[in-house]
């Protein structure tokens, strides 16, 4: 069975891609992540353009963040106020990702700015990830946790509002900041950004842990509307069929990720997926060191037009 | 899976007298729709030719497309993409047919001087930009890559010709239009050579026009692209909540 993405113009197997949703479903619905820095590589390496892997998986997370926040707003476990200064500051964020991204496009360094991108944040978050994992196996022969305070200059900020939800009442300009930050990550790199927003929360704005993964699902929802929306427009790389497939895969996987958490050991599975973000890295970086096969490719050619 | 539907070309030659021959071909233009989510389209060529010590060459060639071709070269150890060869008029499909080996039914020159074949298939000047490469050296790698996609084929001796009553033989073939080939017109062109002399020629066309979903898409994220975004984001959010739906029900039941 072929099934053909318009947008990507090429045929690939559906089983395929469905599974792959699922794989990365699974590992996100263990884990609370929402996996979109693990599927854009996977994309890219399945030989999906990087362009493409980037705005059709921004569209792909629309979808499962959205599903993933009806739960949390069910259970009452989103700051929508703290969700919205974040969505602020990650439009203004992600127009900025989107100018970069579409300037280094026009000169033919768009897939490094990709790759290179991914190579940064997969080696620092595995690294962290493989750090924290082994402290909780007690392999690092740490006792005491090291606390983390607000910084006097971050209460010190003008602007304060009280989030009610997180019992806060703090400055706007941090959560503003973070939300920017990650718009930018969100359009280069076709991601949620909750695995740089959730550490945002707990260490910098020090959110209750109970609200956090739902506030950051809900300004996902938007921040990756937006960067679809915006990569639609001005590129025409997002792929709808292929962002669809993923979702249904991705849904599925996300229910038995959810299932398996509760049964499993936490901290040997964290250290399994902090060593396959690692490998993930690692390999994005190869391709960009190792001489190529083909040193001339084709790069675009519409069989549409 | 194949396109089983066939579609059946008609062309028809005239014998118009003895020497030279004559071509009279049907001048209709054909029109095909294709789905590009299906592996192909069978099309089925055939038609009546003089007859005798003949052979014939049918060149198909399909509608012209930009292509862009980047080359990788290593700046500061790391492979970049930052040369490219723009072409703009390259045929996005090519296909010859003969009824005999083409080494067989003539020489080499011959086939050079009518411009016949897959070395002599004009692909159009290219820009090319920061790069040192002659253009013939992205011609070859963009054959090689036409070629392994299935855009550029031979067909080699896969014309038969049969003997029909009096003066004429009857040729036929049948070709595979991958499914992810281009709309628009598809020149035909059929050559007849005897004893390596070329002796006639005759066109016809073929329009083809792409239906289905996935032209679709690609025609509303072209020309609408704000309204396509929209509604990716839309159809997405709306599975999204779907299922989540799906799955809350499942669990109360």
């Amino acid at each position: 069975m072929e099934f053909y993405l318009p947008i990507a113009e090429m045929s690939i197997n559906p089983i395929g891609f469905l599974c792959l949703g699922i794989i990365v479903g699974i590992l996100s619905g263990t884990f609370g992540v929402g996996g979109g820095f693990l599927m854009t590589p996977l994309l890219i390496f399945l030989g999906i353009p990087p362009t493409i892997a980037v705005a059709s998986e921004a569209n792909h997370i629309v979808g499962s963040s959205l599903s993933g926040t009806i739960g949390h707003l069910r259970r009452k476990a989103v700051d929508v106020r703290m969700g919205n200064v974040l969505l602020a500051g990650g439009i203004l964020g992600s127009f900025l990702g989107i100018y970069i991204f579409n300037s280094l496009k026009e000169v033919g360094l768009v897939d490094l700015l990709i790759t290179l991108s991914y190579f940064l944040f997969l080696t620092i978050i595995g690294s962290f990830m493989l750090y924290e994992s082994l402290d909780s196996l007690g392999l690092l022969g740490h006792k005491k946790r090291t606390r983390f305070y607000h910084h006097s200059w971050i209460m010190g900020l003008p602007f304060k509002i009280r989030f009610k939800k997180s019992g806060l009442y703090i400055s706007l300009i941090p959560p503003y900041l973070v939300g920017f930050f990650v718009g930018i990550l969100s359009s280069i790199m076709g991601v949620g950004g909750g695995f740089i927003i959730i550490p945002a929360m707990i260490y910098i704005l020090r959110m209750p842990t109970s609200v956090v993964v739902g506030t950051s699902l809900y300004q996902i929802i938007f921040i990756t509307a937006f960067v679809t929306i915006l990569h639609a427009s001005t590129n025409h790389s997002v792929d709808i069929i292929l962002a669809l497939i993923l979702l249904v895969g991705g849904a599925i996987g996300a229910q038995i990720g959810v299932k398996l958490s509760g049964k499993l050991n936490g901290a040997g599975l964290r250290m399994a997926l902090a060593i396959l973000v690692l490998i993930v890295g690692a390999i994005m970086a190869s391709e960009l060191i190792i001489q190529p096969e083909n040193l001339i490719n084709i790069i675009s050619g519409s069989n549409f037009e | 899976m194949k396109n089983k539907l066939l579609i059946i070309l008609f062309s028809v030659f005239i014998l118009m007298g003895q020497m030279p021959p004559n071509i009279v071909i049907d001048e209709n233009e054909k029109d095909i729709k294709i789905k590009p989510n299906i592996a192909g389209t069978e099309v089925v060529l055939y038609g009546v030719m003089p007859s005798g010590e003949k052979d014939i060459i049918i060149e198909i060639v399909g509608p012209a497309r930009n292509i862009f071709l980047e080359e990788k070269k290593r700046i500061y150890g790391f492979w970049l993409g930052l040369g490219r060869a723009n072409y703009y008029k390259v045929p996005s499909y090519y296909n010859i047919l003969s009824s005999r080996q083409l080494k067989e039914i003539a020489d080499q020159r011959a086939f050079d001087k009518l411009g016949l074949g897959l070395n002599n298939l004009p692909l159009g000047k290219a820009k090319i930009t920061n790069s040192a490469t002659q253009q013939i050296i992205f011609d070859d790698n963009l054959k090689k890559y036409m070629i392994e996609r299935g855009q550029f084929v031979k067909g080699e001796g896969q014309v038969s010709v049969k003997s029909g009553p009096g003066k004429v033989g009857i040729f036929s073939t049948e070709f595979l239009l991958p499914s992810r080939s281009h709309q628009g017109k598809y020149f035909v062109r059929y050559y007849i050579f005897q004893n390596g002399e070329f002796i006639s020629y005759a066109e016809n066309k073929i329009d083809l026009k792409q239906a289905g979903f996935s032209r679709i898409i690609w025609l509303l994220s072209k020309n609408f692209p704000l309204l396509y975004g929209i509604l990716a984001v839309i159809l997405s959010g709306s599975l999204g909540w779907l299922i989540s739906t799906i799955f809350r029900r499942l669990k109360i039941s």
